[in-house]
């Protein structure tokens, strides 16, 4: 048993888009842009398991839903169900496939058809797979997803359904076919709170006492506990630490998870949370390039060792420097406010002063006079080059997967002289 | 100078239906403070959203406030004209955040534009002021000033929250009406808006009704809160009085239905069924249906809102059995008669 291979594995998955391009694109030949949804995740799910991906709108958790489910064609890396690559598979396995793992769409109340009743949106899975015994297995269905007693809901279409009876359906419909894993989107995020907890219940059972295996994707840290035991923080296409669910609440080690656990709201006036530290939002993740994709907004991005700099005036040397190599920058404007357009010197003054509100010593602040300088003078490479040159952090390099005994697996740099994470090593912010 | 900033008293407001008259606010009474932050909570159809277009006269067609009192300042609006009510009240005195606000700024238009009409349409303010005013607000946003001129696409969605914050506050009104303003955000999102609006509260004494489903949010930002259930407000009090010392057992069914990371294990509460549509006056408790307490009292009258007698003056809930209903919950669960949602006893008496 233990040498069988696991139900569903993803293995350095990767889903690119490319920007479209237009003719000028094609003139210039110019080659087009990137777009790193998913960028080398590895996860496993074995048989009754459940896993959670975990991220922000934008991080890549439902296009790597969309692949594994072979709406999209993965640009690298491989799935493997039951050992099987799903690059591989021939139509008959590709129907097998799709009996076998079902979909939980987020939004109930437009993943029914209007026009078919309960009944009828649970027997058209069957169908299509030709499957026989439909009423039974219906009705069977009806319970396990607590709908009971099943005749009071069979003849109902979806105007005369709750949000949460709404969304039991949609379970059932995924459940009426047996399947082995379940993929769930953002289940219960349209639902009122006062069902939530009954969704998520249902859900639980179906780990528990079906022995369904469920990738749980999601937006919200808070509920994952009630699904799953482990849970998977992908942010802008990586996977950045994974870990036991608990474990991660009570002491996330990423510095990005960090900042979602601390974030999330606690119902407790009395409890004096912190605001969050972080500003602005995930960039978008075109042309991503090396690196950790944390370090624009990270609390606590690592500078040179021989560097002494406060990590305030540090962070915004390192998001300036963001900007300038992805051209977003902000100069026309700066200029157009100007007396004087043509005022290099004026130019510099006030970019420090739109971007810098920390004071630099010495000689980072002459580099930096420097960099401004040549920048107004429209010599952006020069800048970069010199900023680089001072300030260059080892979070600019991809950080590599450090795993402990107990399955906690981080990707920063903070872990990277330590295969043991034994304690968080981040710094608290300043 | 005495008058709080709003009174709401026996608020009723009713829509005009094809089966009759729809009652989505019934005998609604609160009050928020000058600088008070007022959370409002209720799962969909609640009746929070309807109370507070209410306030701001601005209801749909069909929709009128049918009996009660608004407040403002201790002078009556609810019987305002429109005219009056763009004049003297709207953005300069009360202000709104919308729902769905990643849709609510014109995209043809600057948000200095947008922030010049209206100004020019409730104040006397010159250009140049607006111009500072709206400067200075974005500052508190946290947004680049010079970032004034720019069109709405040209910010991510955050920033255009907080772009909609800006205009919401520029012209320094007294309350803030924000009706689920962060839903469709992410955490970390959320919490930089609610910093904002936290800042504030401290830099101009705004005081603002939060709307939303979402608790934690309210226990957390908000001095006071009120809990709808389906047109009729169950408890409201201090966060804290109402955190600690819940009656209605909405309110602490609602609460216990939250989940709180420090605690990833506790049992989530299930209120089952759904909030009723009420047709004509309510004169029933709305949550008897789904309360595992109710008793017949509780079908023959709606419950009034009586103060619960503890240290918060303004603590009040609407049930019948309001002194015993939280110690039952405390001590039995959700399952007072032993049968149901527990696993069944093994002998029956």
């Amino acid at each position: 048993m233990s040498n069988d291979p696991p139900l569903l594995e993803i293995r350095n998955l990767e889903k690119y888009f490319e920007e479209s391009s237009n003719v000028l694109d094609v003139l210039m030949r110019r080659e087009p842009s990137q777009i790193q949804a998913v960028d080398d995740v590895s996860l496993t799910l074995e048989e009754n398991d459940s896993a959670a991906v975990i991220g922000e709108s934008g991080c890549g958790k439902t296009t790597l839903l969309l692949t594994l489910i072979g709406l999209h064609d993965a640009t690298g890396g491989d799935i493997y169900y039951k050992g099987q690559p799903v690059s591989e598979f021939d139509k008959s396995d590709w129907r097998e496939y799709r009996s076998n793992v079902q979909v939980i769409f987020q939004d109930p109340f437009n993943s029914l058809d209007p026009k078919m009743t309960v009944a009828e949106s649970l027997k058209e899975p069957l169908k299509i797979h030709g499957i026989g015994d439909r009423d039974r297995r219906v009705r069977e269905v009806l319970e396990h997803v607590e709908l009971s007693p099943p005749e009071k809901y069979l003849g109902r279409k979806p105007a005369n359904l709750s949000g949460g009876e709404k969304q039991r359906v949609s379970i059932g419909r995924a459940l009426v076919l047996e399947p082995d894993v379940i993929l769930a989107d953002e289940p219960v995020s349209m639902l009122d709170v006062s069902t939530q907890a009954a969704v998520l219940n249902t859900m639980k059972n179906l780990i528990d006492e079906f022995g369904v295996s469920m990738l749980y994707i999601s937006h919200d840290l808070s509920t994952v506990s009630y699904i799953s035991e482990v849970v998977n923080v992908m942010y802008l296409g990586r996977v950045v630490e994974s870990a036991p669910t608990e474990q991660i609440l009570a002491d996330p080690k990423h510095p990005y998870t960090e900042a979602l656990v601390s974030a999330i709201p606690v119902p407790d006036p009395h409890y004096n949370r912190e605001r969050t530290e972080m500003s602005g939002a995930p960039r978008d993740p075109v042309d991503l390039g090396e690196g950790c994709r944390f370090r624009d907004r990270c609390p606590a991005v690592i500078p040179p060792d021989d560097l002494e700099i406060p990590q305030a005036a540090y962070r915004e040397v390192i998001a300036f420097r963001e900007r300038l190599a992805r051209d977003d920058l902000t100069l026309d404007r700066v200029r157009a406010e100007l007396d004087d357009s043509t005022d290099t010197d004026a130019l510099a003054a006030a970019l420090r002063e739109e971007y810098f509100d920390h004071d630099l010593m010495g000689e980072n602040d002459a580099v930096l006079d420097t960099a401004l300088s040549a920048l107004a003078a429209g010599d952006g490479d020069r800048a970069g080059d010199l900023l680089r040159g001072r300030f260059e952090s080892v979070c600019e390099q991809t950080p590599a997967d450090v795993t402990t005994d107990d399955e906690w697996t981080v990707a920063c740099h903070y872990y990277d002289d330590d295969t043991q994470i034994e304690e968080k090593r981040v710094p608290t912010t300043d | 100078m005495s008058a709080p900033l709003l009174e709401i008293e026996d608020l009723t407001v009713q829509y005009r239906t094809n089966q009759g008259m729809l009652t989505a606010v019934s005998g609604a009474s609160f009050t928020i403070e000058r600088g008070e932050f007022f959370g409002l909570a209720g799962e969909s159809g609640s009746g929070k959203s309807t109370l507070a277009k209410a306030i701001i006269g601005g209801l749909d067609d069909n929709g009128e406030v049918t009996s009660g009192t608004l407040r403002y300042r201790g002078e009556e609006i609810q019987d305002l004209a429109e005219t009056e009510l763009n004049e003297r009240l709207r953005w300069k005195e009360i202000s709104w955040i919308p729902q769905s606000s990643m849709n609510s700024l014109d995209p043809l238009q600057r948000v200095s534009e947008q922030a010049a009409e209206i100004g020019r349409t409730h104040t006397d303010l010159s250009d140049e002021a607006i111009r500072e005013k709206l400067k200075e607000m974005f500052d508190v946003v946290g947004l680049q000033q010079s970032r004034i001129d720019d069109y709405p696409h040209q910010f991510s969605g955050g920033m255009q929250q907080r772009a909609i914050i800006a205009l919401a506050l520029f012209l320094e009104p007294s309350l803030v009406i924000a009706d689920e303003p962060t839903t469709a955000l992410d955490v970390i999102m959320q919490d930089q808006i609610f910093k904002y609006l936290d800042r504030t509260k401290t830099s101009t004494d705004t005081s603002l009704l939060l709307i939303t489903h979402d608790i934690s949010v309210i226990f957390e930002s908000c001095d006071s809160v009120a809990i709808m259930h389906a047109s009729q407000v169950t408890e409201r009090g201090s966060a804290q009085a109402v955190h600690d010392n819940p009656r209605h057992p909405y309110a602490f069914m609602f609460k216990e239905a939250f989940p709180d990371i420090r605690e990833p294990k506790r049992e989530l509460e299930v209120i089952d069924g759904y909030p009723p549509e009420l047709m004509g006056d309510v004169d029933i408790c709305s949550f008897a249906d789904r309360c595992p307490w109710a008793v017949d009292e509780c079908r023959q009258s709606a419950p009034s809102l009586d103060p619960v007698g503890d240290d918060d003056a303004t603590h009040a809930a609407a049930c019948v059995r309001a002194d015993e209903a939280y110690e039952l919950y405390e001590a039995e669960g959700t399952d007072p008669d032993g049968t149901g949602r527990t696993i069944a006893p093994e002998e029956d008496d």
